[in-house]
């Protein structure tokens, strides 16, 4: 059997806490009723982190995702979950609090990426 | 085989861990499954077709009891067993607490074999749940299981913390203040023995009640004291209520001001979205400041205190009998628990230890004295599974249908399927002759999955499996694009050329979109001005080779004309470009400083040639081939001479062609005309290709040459490595036979040399004199005069750090473009 490189990366908190900020300022900004180009700031300030923040290293660098709307099952160890109302099956997400980060590398052609936070999520049954 | 135990379990009642004492060190295993932590929640659930321990299990604790179930530590040792729904069984403290040790033996990554091992046990375990534990143990597999109690594990932590294996005689608190429980034990020791004298507890005390608290007796009521609610706390509690996911998301703020708390004096709970009766959206962040949080918990520590002063009292005890009180458990680091039972009973605590991990790193202390006391004939277990695996190696979808075929003994055995990113778990499920399972993927990444074949103690068995690997992205129904895609920008390098930078490259999925990509202009643009432009031109083709080798597939101008108000130089430009799957080109540009996109879709089958620009490009290339020529004869080079003057025909016809368009031409000549440009200007490429390769090379070698002359004399550890690494790859690149690629090393290594210079006294010496000689032509003077006698100060003090400060600060001062002027065709570049 061969192994499969297991890559663990410790990311500086503060990068962590930022990201969850930017994360923070995209949830209020989609709900702005007014038009607005915050949007194209945040998708800006995502293109550093994910260009920028490790340049001249093999790594690519940090994305997040927002997993809201998804479904969940107890297999997703990306989200920590707290299960709200009545029932267990047929789970969705239906708050993030902190999103799942990711940390993207270079291995010779192909790029691998690694969780760096998993997502803190709220699940609801969709049949309640 | 190591002679010694040296394993230690911290089988908890909320949460457990396992360490293992290495070489005079003890490390404390990660849980694999629960990215950043080293404790498994001791909670199990079961499935019809798994098992699942830790996290998972936890998060359906609470809403599924009657397939999950946690704190079955307290029932160890008695006859009661928990009836599990979902497989219409029941089981055993006993066989819960085997699961929970069996997962703790996957987070071993050492390659040891777990034969023997200490497990920690409460001080108030009487002798049948102290059995009860160590069948556990055996369930689980291990053949030889040592018990130590929590506390006097706690305690070996500490002495060996302090490198006092020979600790003073005498007696201390271990208290004890965890996630869901409370134990407080005084031990003792004597003659170099160490025992519990008296315990006491409380079951339901815990982190998770101060959370709880916080939410109920200080965010709610502050909610309704703004907002309009009639029965908030209800709405939010039950969980048929409206705001019961709400109360979810306060808790977990909660907790995370609970742990600000500890180290700051104020944090904030941000409560918002969702709507008051009203209707009005609430949206507000409470302070909660740590006198507030502790007069919230006093009540609950002063239970702990009185559970201490009845161990005194029972034990004829007073406070200066004892030599410290011992912090463990995570509730601890709350300094409201420390400082109040310091001041109420008098006894020093004592937080030196990490207080969520030394129960496991007291008991693998433990486990290295203690022998391993197994029969030599420990031969391993031979078996032979063989398995077949069938998956796409590429998918573009969500997840990706994985199965496989199992061929030898299967019977008692199980299997697990993980994501080398931590992002899935299957759990633990039953080893068929048939297995099938949708692997979730991560979009635009390589998923590797470990499947991992396991005994029925979860010891792992050896398989012919190979590891599963899944390309998100390029799928069978993905295109790939057959080249380069990239964008023409000015050459900052090359006054006056340009160059490209590539956007995706060759072989990418569709559809793509790029990030914004962002620019300084090197040009203002004059609101109503026809004459200012700027050009957007994206190409496909290598986007090592010349811009004007490449095709020509979306182009864009903005002009003067067609600005809202005029755009300063060195404001920004945000390009970002799409390509749909199928291939339309979408360029969206956006000025910054006007708030203004421009955004136009191109059809590769409509290509968009504006006459002027393909005019200009003629010409330029025109004169570069006579430039070209020129250069050859005047070398000698008459090999490239000649290639070159042949082209110098063809050349000539495509210019006059070109000449004769109108710029409302409606036929498909300029597309032919750029064609045949494009193929000249390859040509030109290829032909000159030798020598543009010998002179970036020249220039590499000397620009090395001062980087190791320069790192000899001042370089860091940090720059060596970097020079080394970019040395090591010189074949690589060389290899390209592209003068872009090599180009682009020698500029790291004049990034390492310009570093090195900055620090080198000089150096600063020489820029601050060139900037103090050049001060006159300052934007502010007076903050250019202030600078430049701080600097002559930095200078007559040594002080190189602040020298350098001060030379950017000059620096800025001078005006724009005085450096170096941007060569603008393009209005942007690198």
């Amino acid at each position: 059997m061969q192994d499969i490189k297991k890559v663990s990366v410790k990311v500086p908190q503060a990068y962590l806490d930022f990201i969850n900020q930017i994360f923070e300022i995209e949830k209020k900004a989609n709900n702005l009723k007014e038009e607005n180009s915050i949007q194209r700031n945040i998708n800006k300030m995502k293109g550093i982190m994910e260009e920028e923040f490790f340049k001249g290293s093999s790594t690519i660098g940090l994305t997040y995702h927002n997993p809201l709307g998804e479904d969940y099952t107890d297999t997703r160890t990306d989200c920590e979950a707290t299960i709200s109302g009545t029932g267990v099956e047929n789970l969705e997400i239906v708050e993030v609090i902190k999103p799942i980060i990711y940390y993207s590398y270079q291995d010779s052609d192909k790029v691998m990426k690694v969780i760096v936070q998993p997502a803190v999520v709220i699940v609801q049954s969709k049949n309640s | 085989m190591e002679n010694t135990i040296n394993f230690g379990i911290d089988l908890g009642t909320t949460n457990s861990a396992i360490a293992k004492f290495i070489k005079g060190e003890v490390i404390i295993f990660s849980n694999p499954q629960d990215y950043g932590r080293n404790t498994l929640p001791s909670v199990v659930s079961y499935k019809k077709d798994k098992i699942i321990v830790g996290n998972k299990a936890k998060e359906f604790l609470e809403k599924d009891p009657k397939s999950v179930v946690g704190v079955f530590k307290r029932k160890m040792g008695t006859a009661e067993s928990f009836k599990i729904k979902s497989i219409t069984e029941s089981k055993t403290p006993i066989e819960l607490s085997a699961q929970v040790l069996k997962e703790l033996k996957t987070f071993v990554n050492t390659g040891d074999t777990l034969d023997a091992v200490v497990v920690t046990i409460p001080a108030s375990f009487d002798t049948i749940q102290s059995n009860a534990t160590k069948e556990a143990g055996i369930q689980a597999g291990f053949k030889q299981v040592v018990l130590l109690q929590e506390p006097i594990a706690a305690s070996l932590a500490y002495a060996n913390m302090k490198k006092e294996r020979e600790m003073k005689d005498g007696q201390w608190l271990v208290y004890d203040l965890g996630g869901g429980t409370f134990d407080v034990a005084l031990i003792q020791i004597k003659d170099g023995e160490m025992k519990v004298l008296d315990h006491e507890g409380d079951n339901f005390l815990g982190g998770a009640d101060f959370d709880q608290m916080v939410v109920e007796k200080f965010v709610i009521p502050k909610i309704c004291e703004e907002y309009n609610f009639t029965n908030l706390e209800d709405e939010m509690k039950s969980a048929s209520g409206k705001f019961n996911a709400k109360y979810y998301v306060l808790l977990r703020r909660a907790e995370e001001a609970k742990i600000t708390l500890s180290s700051k004096t104020s944090a904030e709970i941000v409560v918002d979205g969702f709507e008051d009766e009203d209707g009005n959206e609430v949206d507000m962040e409470i302070t909660i400041t740590r006198s507030e949080f502790n007069d919230l918990i006093k009540s609950n520590i002063d239970g702990t205190i009185e559970m201490i002063k009845q161990i005194l009292t029972r034990n004829s005890l007073k406070p200066s009998d004892l030599q410290f009180n011992l912090m463990v458990g995570g509730s601890t680091y709350i300094p409201y628990v420390r400082s109040r039972v310091e001041e109420v009973l008098q006894i020093p605590v004592n937080c030196e230890i990490d207080p969520t991990t030394a129960v496991a790193v007291g008991a693998a202390y433990y486990a290295a004295t203690k022998p391993k006391e197994l029969e030599k004939s420990a031969e391993k277990k031979q078996t032979s599974i063989s398995i077949k695996t069938s998956y796409n190696k590429a998918s573009k979808e969500k997840d990706e249908l994985f199965s496989a075929r199992v061929t030898g003994k299967t019977d008692g055995l199980s299997y697990r399927i993980t994501r080398q990113d931590g992002g899935f778990d299957s759990g633990l499920k039953k080893l068929t002759e048939r297995i099938s399972e949708d692997l979730p993927l991560v979009d635009g990444a390589f998923n590797f999955f470990s499947f991992v074949v396991y005994d029925s103690q979860n010891n792992i068995v050896e398989t012919d499996i190979e590891p599963i690997g899944i390309n998100s992205g390029f799928g069978i129904s993905g295109q790939p694009i057959p080249e380069d895609i990239c964008l023409e920008v000015d050459d900052y390098d090359n006054p006056g050329k340009t160059r490209l930078k590539p956007i995706f490259f060759k072989n990418s999925i569709l559809p793509l979109r790029s990030q914004a990509i962002s620019f300084p202009l090197n040009k203002g643009l004059i609101k109503g001005n026809d004459d200012d432009f700027i050009y957007i031109n994206v190409l496909e083709g290598s986007h090592l080779a010349l811009p004007e080798a490449n095709k020509g597939i979306g182009f864009m101008e903005i002009r003067g004309t067609q600005i809202k108000r005029d755009i300063a130089k060195g404001s920004d430009i945000e390009i970002t470009i799409s390509i749909s799957e199928s291939r339309d080109i979408t360029i969206s540009v956006y000025l910054n400083m006007a708030d203004q996109e421009f955004k136009q879709t191109f059809n590769p089958k409509e290509r968009h040639t504006p006459v002027e620009f393909l005019k200009e490009q003629v010409e330029e290339l025109s004169e570069k081939l006579d430039l070209e020529i020129e250069e050859a004869t005047e070398k000698e080079d008459f090999e490239t001479a000649s290639a070159l003057s042949k082209l110098k025909k063809e050349m000539e016809s495509v210019s006059d062609e070109t000449e004769g368009l109108t710029s409302d031409d409606v036929t498909d000549k300029r597309y032919q005309l750029e064609d045949k440009k494009r193929k000249i200007a390859q040509e030109i490429d290829s032909a000159t290709k030798n020598k543009r390769i010998q002179q970036v090379k020249a220039h590499y070698f000397e620009t090395k040459d001062e980087c190791e002359k320069m790192l000899d004399e001042n370089g860091n550890d940090h720059e060596r490595k970097t020079f080394n690494d970019i040395v090591a790859q010189e074949s690589a690149f060389f290899a390209t036979n592209s003068p872009l690629k090599i180009q682009e090393k020698s500029d790291e290594l004049h990034s390492i040399i310009s570093r090195i210079r900055w620090r080198t006294p000089d150096f600063l010496v020489g820029i601050f004199k060139w900037c103090r000689d050049n001060q006159t032509r300052m934007n502010d003077q007076a903050q250019a005069k202030s600078l430049v006698d701080a600097g002559a100060f930095a200078i007559e003090s040594r002080n190189w750090e602040r020298l350098a400060e001060i030379n950017s600060g000059l620096l800025n001062l001078l005006p724009r473009g005085a450096e170096k002027e941007a060569t603008t065709r393009i209005g942007f570049g690198l």
